[in-house]
Formats: structure tokens, C-alpha cells, sequence
């Protein structure tokens, strides 16, 4: 699930490098920007680096330190925008939310500037400056289609429905032989998906119950 | 469950959609093309972490990425930096609630949008 931001100490290549990427797994590399500032939470903006958009991930890479980089899963930017207001930001950038996995109560602090050692699983900010400014609509397009391609995983083996559903069929149909235990192994999962279909379909109802019951009440014409 | 009422807007829960991506595919595809019919209106995004962002909705995919233009904070005074992103991207998973206008909730639709989700199960 959502990792938050990682420390990328790594890179291949010469010169300045390129950050490793995941080709066994399908990673592309989509778009390189090169001269963006970056600067995470409420901490001072980071340059000279790169940016680097690969299909699962966005990197940025100092530009002089080989051993200095951030990245960040898409599954993990919960959200991102162009901001241009001097007012909310003193430099147009691309403003992204980070999901951390951190209990929100944790993350964060605004002492957090006073740690000599900074905690990056607990950034949910990062703003990234392209000394072009005009680079900003396409940067947010890149995202937006990068975001697509990153879903949040199917878990085949969640839901705990699924789990007591099955042991309770295996109990009832155990004793039968081996006949039996062949088909509660291969129909329990059936069982149990439809079963959690069931339920969601049930939430979904009384979610559209609930809407067009508060609709009526609220917009009924008879007042 | 005791839903929070929003004066004026009719507010969609979306937190079941975190957990069971794979099975909601059905139910998703619901919204999606209901959401899509919404497009061109204004539309409040309440997120997980609290953040409500109000805008015009630009687009929606099947995972129910939300793209918004226009946007600002409906609460300002704690999300000051959020005053004045011109366009923002929401990933479909960390949406909580969707608040929709009155005029774009069509009765109709969701009566049968209901009945058919009541038969096929």
C-alpha cells in the first residue's frame, strides 16, 4: 500500500546518473526534467535536480550529490495540482499530497524542522519547481496519466469474510472422503467471493437508497 | 450508519471503495458513469485526510480519479496552500465523500441504477 517518500541513494549511469529503474516488472522511464528544485513538507527547496517520471514512480535526483535523491510511488501521491499563487507558494509549482501509511496524528510535526535527521516517511507534502515555469501544464498531464496507470493492487486474498466463510464450509463438508474435500477446496472460494459480492452490493443499495431517500425529503416538491 | 447531512448537496460515501478494488469493479463502474454525467459541475471532493476541495469536475476515470479546475480549499484557514491550485488531480482512493449539486442528481437514474443492483446482486 502507500509507502510514502524514500530516500534514493542509488543511481546508474555517469555523471549525474539515472535512477534504477524496475524494467523486469514493465517500469518506464515516461519524461525527464531536468533543472527542477524540490522541497518536501515545510522544509527549503533542494537544488539543482532532476526529475524523473517512470510509469510507477517520480524521482528526483540532485544534480551534484550522487547519493541524494527522493522518490515516491503514484500509489502513493493521493493528489496533485498546479499552483501559481505567489500567496500559497512564493514559486509556481507542481503540488502533490503524499499518503504516508503514518497514523495521521504522527506525521508531520512543525518541530520537524529543528531534526538534524528528517524523517521521510512522515512527509505528506512535496512541491516540485521547474525553473521553467511554462514546463508545469505538461509536468500535470504527465502525472495525471501516470496516476492511470497505477490502481490501487487487487488483492485476491483480502477480506476476512472470505476466510470465515470457508472454514465454516470445510467443517461442514469434512467427513464425506476425499470427494468432498475436493470440492469444498475448489467451491469454497466461489462461495466466498459471491458472498462478499453480496455484501458490497447491499452497502451500494443502501448508499443509493439512502441518496434518494435524502433527495426526496430534501427537493420533494410537496415540500 | 448515520451519514453527514450537507445542506443544500447530496453527499456520496465512497470509503468502500478502499478496501476491495477488485470488487467494487461493478459498483465503480456505477459511479463512474454516473460521475461522468456530472462533468462541467461543481462538485465537492471531501478527502480521507480531511481535505474538502471544491471545483469544477473536469474528468473521471473507471478508478474514479477526479479532476477538478477551479479548485479551492472549502476550508481555508487550515489548508491555506491549497488556496489557489488552478487544476488538481484526486486519486480515486483517498476520496471520501463526493458532494454533488442538487440539480445534477438525477432521480430517476439512481432509481434504476438501485433497482438493477437490487436484481443482479
Amino acid at each position: 500500500m502507500a509507502t510514502g517518500l524514500r530516500l534514493v541513494t542509488e543511481r546508474v549511469g555517469d555523471g549525474a546518473g539515472e535512477p534504477i529503474l524496475d524494467a523486469q516488472n514493465g517500469e518506464e522511464l515516461v519524461h525527464v526534467q531536468p533543472s527542477v528544485s524540490i522541497a518536501l513538507g515545510n522544509r527549503p527547496l533542494e537544488s539543482p535536480g532532476t526529475l524523473y517520471i517512470s510509469s510507477k514512480q517520480v524521482v528526483w535526483l540532485s544534480d551534484v550529490d550522487r547519493t541524494k535523491g527522493y522518490a515516491v510511488d503514484f500509489l502513493s501521491v493521493s493528489l496533485h495540482a498546479v499552483s501559481r499563487d505567489p500567496e500559497a507558494y512564493p514559486s509556481p509549482c507542481i503540488y502533490t499530497q503524499i499518503e504516508t501509511g503514518v497514523e495521521d496524528d504522527e506525521s508531520e510535526s512543525s518541530d520537524s524542522e529543528n531534526n538534524e535527521t528528517l524523517d521521510l516517511s512522515k512527509i505528506t507534502e512535496m512541491r516540485l519547481v521547474p525553473s521553467d515555469p511554462d514546463q508545469l501544464d505538461t509536468l500535470f498531464e504527465i502525472f495525471c496519466d501516470c496516476a492511470e496507470l497505477n490502481p490501487e493492487p487487487v488483492d485476491e486474498e483480502d477480506g476476512e469474510h472470505n476466510w470465515v466463510f470457508s472454514a465454516d464450509n470445510l467443517v461442514t463438508e469434512s467427513g464425506d472422503g476425499e470427494e468432498s474435500e475436493w470440492i469444498s477446496q475448489n467451491s469454497v472460494p466461489t462461495i466466498g467471493h459471491s458472498n462478499g459480492d453480496h455484501d458490497l452490493a447491499n452497502t451500494v443499495l443502501q448508499v443509493l437508497l439512502w441518496a434518494l431517500r435524502f433527495y426526496e425529503q430534501t427537493f420533494s416538491p410537496t415540500r | 450508519m448515520a451519514p453527514p447531512l450537507f445542506v443544500g448537496d447530496v453527499t456520496l460515501p465512497l470509503q468502500f471503495l478502499d478496501r476491495k478494488q477488485s470488487r467494487t469493479q461493478s459498483h465503480a463502474m456505477l459511479f463512474f458513469s454516473y460521475f461522468k454525467d456530472l462533468v462541467g459541475r461543481e462538485v465537492t471532493v471531501e478527502l480521507k485526510n480531511d481535505l474538502a476541495i471544491r471545483g469544477t469536475l473536469i474528468s473521471v476515470d473507471q478508478y474514479l480519479n477526479i479532476k477538478l479546475e477551479n479548485t479551492r480549499a472549502v476550508d481555508q484557514d487550515n489548508f491555506p496552500h491549497m488556496l489557489s491550485v488552478r487544476n488538481c488531480f484526486i486519486r480515486g482512493s483517498v476520496v471520501r465523500y463526493v458532494q454533488l449539486p442538487p440539480e445534477g442528481v438525477d432521480v430517476d437514474l439512481l432509481h434504476d441504477a438501485t433497482r438493477r443492483e437490487a436484481r443482479g446482486g
